[in-house]
């Protein structure tokens, strides 16, 4: 759809704005829910955030080309980020990591054929107690294996097919 | 507080200007040229590259006393920073010592570089950069004698990417130093280009639409320190050191950049010397280091196969190739046997010396009817009374100061001035723009904020046609905008000629004038009137006698013996043809022809600027001289040589040995040009920032003046004559009748002229022949957007596309100059629109 004039967004637009002083300050949490509405940070997101707060469209992907929390690629419905930091690589995240990738048939970045699922390593999400450890959508999913991540595959994957 | 302050470098003490940036003073007053890559003297520092570190203290003071603290000997106890600091983000202080030879700061200069060049492409041999670049210069100075990076872990990255038509980004040689950012947004005010990504993998983008396609375009590729800028243009044309530069001036208009063309003997235009590419030259006067994109890449007609090439003689009807001794003898005694019944028309691409030439020509025969082309702008003799005040220099504009610019669109007729007038705004001053219409400097005028900075100025939208009322009566509709006005400092006011006829265009200078000496802004430097006169030399023409009213009168009263020199009638004027049909004889002379051939009796190539000497006088009057570059076009010659030889084969004069004898004449004889030898014209002044002193590309490649930067001629006010405002009480204004719209012919900067046609490059540019119009007005018409309409005025008929939008008001129709085959009207007209085809039916 999109974000300007859908009422999804329009209160927490709102509310952006009216935190800061100038208007372009906002163009970070815009950012985020242009990736929300579009799975990533597509032109007409960009294009969306530069008009609501009167910036050139460059400017604001300048923004998201500098943060890494901003996708500029398309996402799989679940974006999965690994961390693989030396704290989590102790308890096993990079065997974790690189089996994920090998269950989904993906590789590092890549997404499924399905559009589903993303599979991606970053660094220390500080939940380094919690290893092995991934976020998936920003949401963190904690003390991971094998067998608890299977169910979540397939929680996920019929969640998304149940709704179609 | 003392101007200046005193600072230590390197052991020794210098005077500087207080608030100075530590790099420039050093520059300036030591002679020392700290090492910059992200600095520009023309942009606010950012402290991105690190080449400027130094050793920087400052004197000591003791805790609870304040007391300065002193060694033993009695001398100023120096604290010195810790760490090396960047000299471009320090401003000078009282006291301040600064160590630049230090093994500290050679070995930190040393390292930045190495880390510069960690994944730098190093392909100079291939860069269009490579001879006169500050990479590869501070390499030979600082750089690793070997590389201790792996090859292949260096960058691969695009290296022909279009950023715009124009310029070309290669991503690998980029440093990162935000120079061509910061250029579009702080000076241009256009922030297209960006960061994108980060650390190594930094690059500039654009992501807007259009994309990069300012009118200054250009400037970044010389402010880039290294070749990832390069222009479509020029791009591997030539190596810097093979070119041979030639100090010119813009051809284009009332600005009077001052360039220097870049002269190489080529194989593409058979082994003559040929203009590889155009260059900004320093004034800082006139244009700082920048340069339009159309001076710059709009060269190409000087060598355009269509330039007429040979004199050309009707005989027996027919016009046939002639020679020159033939042709100028058959004119002598044309223009004798005439009977005193000829005149002249001149174009405002015509250098001094070529109107003196035709003048005494047409003195000589008894004739004194000079016209100016083309008859669209009136305000130089107000310019002449209460023009801007010798030594203005735009960039001296700031806070207190104010600037009103009405009825014209800067950015497209002169874009160096709306580009110092937006930055005069930058700095403070405050800026009101009225017009019918939207244009880019209002919409700077009314922004509010830029960054973050407050930005003051206002915005007057008036009825079309309304432009000289509305300067009349500022005072009592605009009344708080007028006080402002009133009680700035200084004030400019830029007239223009927008919605006006020829006798409105004076009339709002009258004005203008009028506001400027009531407010008591005349007569000193930063204060007074100008006018976007079309052409180079629209002030040359005033002064030398030529004036548009004149080509009025010639217009409706035709002579037996019509001059047309440099000047596209038929181009420019819907109603030539007819007028022109009851002159006997048509003597032309000029670069092209623009259907003139088919009724001319005499048809004469002249050359360009780039092929001879002259000067020309910019909107501020400063007269300005250009030097010889190329060879002639074919037979052409030029003017001043023409008419001069038609005077002497006359019996008028001798025929001057050079250009500069005729300006010694000239300045002999017209009170204006008093004292503007070519020598005195030649005179150079070093410059702030010093653009090309030891560390020749510290400012980009602008190059230095060494062609001279002009005179400057005094109005009467500088000259402390009393000048009088003049009663307005009654104006005429155009006005249309039921039915009816004012037609309003407006300047776009890219268009179909004849001499700008053949620089392709930027030809893409052009737009397709469009109208402006508001809703209700096309409504009326029974039209909408991107309908083909049709406008007709007076003898003027075109077909454009119809752009609706209330960015204009209603009642007027802005339709572009030359964009069309057709003429459209000289001045504002009255007229009416209406439909051909719908939109679907164009496409
Ligand atoms: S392209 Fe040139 S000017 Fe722009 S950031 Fe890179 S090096 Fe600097
Ligand atoms: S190392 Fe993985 S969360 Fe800190
Ligand atoms: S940091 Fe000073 S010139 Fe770049």
């Amino acid at each position: 759809m999109a974000i300007i004039g859908n009422p999804k967004y329009e209160q927490r637009i709102e509310r952006h704005l009216a935190k800061y002083e100038t208007k372009r300050s906002a163009v970070m949490p815009l950012l985020y829910i242009a990736q929300e509405e579009y799975g990533w940070v597509n032109s007409d997101g960009i294009g969306e955030v530069a008009q609501i707060l009167n910036l050139d469209p460059t400017q604001v992907k300048s923004i998201a080309g500098f943060y890494t929390m901003y996708s500029e690629k398309p996402k799989g419905k679940y974006w999965l980020q690994v961390c693989t930091d030396l704290p989590c690589a102790l308890q096993g995240a990079d065997d974790f990591h690189a089996w994920l990738k090998d269950e989904l048939g993906v590789d590092e970045g890549g997404t499924t054929d399905d559009g589903l699922f993303t599979v991606e390593h970053v660094m220390c999400l500080a939940a380094c107690d919690k290893a092995p450890m991934l976020q998936c959508n920003f949401r963190y999913v904690e003390e991971l294996d094998q067998n608890k991540m299977r169910q979540l595959l397939a929680k996920w994957r019929s969640e998304a097919n149940g709704r179609g | 507080m003392s101007d200046t302050v005193t600072i230590n470098i390197d052991g020794q003490n210098y005077e500087v200007a207080a608030g100075a940036n530590l790099v420039d003073a050093a520059k300036w007053h030591a002679g020392n040229d700290i090492p910059v890559f992200c600095y520009h003297p023309k942009m606010d520092p950012v402290g991105m590259c690190r080449m400027c570190l130094v050793e920087l203290g400052t004197p000591g003071r003791d805790r609870a006393t304040g007391e300065l603290l002193r060694n033993d000997d009695g001398s100023l106890q120096i604290r010195y920073f810790p760490k090396l600091q960047t000299a471009c983000t320090t401003t000078v202080s009282d006291g301040m010592h600064i160590k630049t030879n230090t093994q500290q700061v050679i070995d930190a200069r040393n390292d930045v570089l190495e880390f510069l060049l960690s994944s730098h492409p190093l392909d100079c041999p291939i860069c269009d950069k490579g001879g006169e670049c500050p990479l590869q210069n501070l390499t030979m100075r600082h750089g690793p004698q070997a590389s201790r990076m792996y090859f292949e872990d260096k960058q691969l990255l695009e290296k022909h990417y279009p950023l715009g038509d124009l310029i070309f980004l290669d991503r690998e040689r980029c440093i990162q130093c935000a120079r061509c950012v910061r250029f579009q947004d702080e000076v241009v005010g256009d922030d297209v280009l960006a960061f994108h990504e980060r650390g190594r993998r930094l690059q500039i983008i654009t992501h807007s639409d259009p994309g990069f396609d300012t009118y200054f375009s250009g400037n970044t590729t010389d402010i880039c320190p290294v070749g990832a800028l390069t222009t479509a243009d020029f791009r591997f044309g030539a190596r810097p050191w093979e070119l041979n530069e030639v100090p010119s001036i813009s051809p284009w208009d009332a600005a009077g950049e001052n360039i220097s063309l870049s002269m190489r003997l080529d194989r593409d235009f058979g082994g003559k010397a040929m203009i590889k590419r155009v260059m900004p030259r320093q004034n800082e006067w006139v244009n700082e280091i920048w340069i339009t994109d159309k001076a710059r890449f709009g060269h190409h007609f000087t060598r355009a196969e269509d330039r007429l090439q040979q004199p050309q003689m009707r005989t027996g009807g027919t016009l046939r190739n002639s020679n020159w001794e033939a042709a100028i003898a058959a004119m002598a005694a044309t223009l004798q046997g005439a009977d005193g019944d000829v005149a002249a028309i001149a174009g405002s691409g015509m250098s001094n010396e070529d109107l003196w030439a035709l003048r005494q020509l047409l003195e000589g025969v008894g004739a004194g009817r000079l016209g100016a082309w083309p008859p669209t702008h009136d305000a130089a003799p107000h310019l002449e009374q209460v023009g801007v005040g010798a030594g203005t220099n735009l960039s001296e504009l700031g806070r207190g100061d104010a600037i009103l610019v009405i009825a014209c669109d800067l950015e497209e007729e002169v874009p160096i001035w709306r580009l110092r007038l937006k930055q005069a705004q930058d700095r403070g001053a405050y800026l009101v723009v009225a017009n019918a219409r939207d244009t880019r400097l209002e919409d700077f005028a009314v922004q509010g904020a830029r960054n973050d900075k407050v930005v003051e100025g206002d915005a007057i939208r008036y009825a079309p046609g309304e432009a000289v009322s509305v300067m009349r009566d500022l005072q009592k509709a605009h009344p708080q905008i007028a006080e402002r006005l009133s009680r700035a400092e200084n004030l400019v006011i830029v007239a223009g000629a927008e919605g006006l006829s020829l006798a409105g265009s004076e009339a709002l200078a009258a004005a203008a004038a009028n506001f400027l000496i009531e407010s008591g802004h005349t007569g000193s430097a930063n204060n007074g009137l100008l006018s976007p006169l079309p052409g180079a030399n629209g002030l040359g023409l005033h002064y030398l006698g030529f004036t548009p009213q004149t080509t009025l009168n010639i217009m409706q009263e035709p002579p037996r013996v019509l001059i047309v020199a440099q000047a596209e009638l038929l181009d420019d004027d819907p109603a030539a043809q007819q007028w022109l049909s009851q002159v006997e004889t048509i003597i032309y002379a000029g670069l092209f022809d623009d259907g003139i051939s088919q009724r001319a009796d005499f048809i004469l190539p002249l050359q360009s600027f780039a092929e001879r000497d002259g000067s020309f006088v910019n909107g501020e009057r400063r007269v300005q001289r250009f030097y010889t570059a190329q060879g002639p076009m074919g037979q052409a010659l030029p003017a001043w040589k023409l008419f001069g030889g038609i005077s002497q084969n006359a019996g008028i004069a001798n025929l001057k040995p050079s250009a500069a004898a005729v300006m010694l004449e000239l300045s002999g004889s017209v009170a204006a040009f008093q004292g503007a030898s070519y020598r005195a014209l030649s005179r150079t002044e070093r410059q702030f920032p010093d653009v090309g002193g030891r560390d020749l590309y510290y400012g980009g490649t602008a190059y230095t003046n060494h062609g001279g930067i002009g005179l400057q001629i005094p109005t009467a006010a500088d000259r402390g004559a009393d000048v009088q405002r003049r009663d307005m009480a009654d104006v005429a204004e155009l006005r249309a009748g039921e039915g009816e719209l004012l037609i309003m012919p407006i300047t776009r900067l890219y268009n179909r002229q004849r001499s700008f046609r053949p620089s392709l490059l930027v030809e893409q540019r052009i737009l397709n022949p469009y109208a402006l119009i508001h809703p209700d007005d096309a409504a009326a018409a029974g039209t909408i957007d991107g309908d083909l309409i049709e406008i007709v005025a007076g003898e003027s008929k075109v077909r454009v596309r119809a752009s609706v939008s209330s960015e204009i008001a209603a009642g007027g129709v802005a339709l572009p100059r030359h964009l069309t085959d057709a003429a459209v009207p000289l001045s504002a007209s009255v007229g009416t629109v209406s439909r051909v085809t719908d939109a679907v039916a164009v496409r």
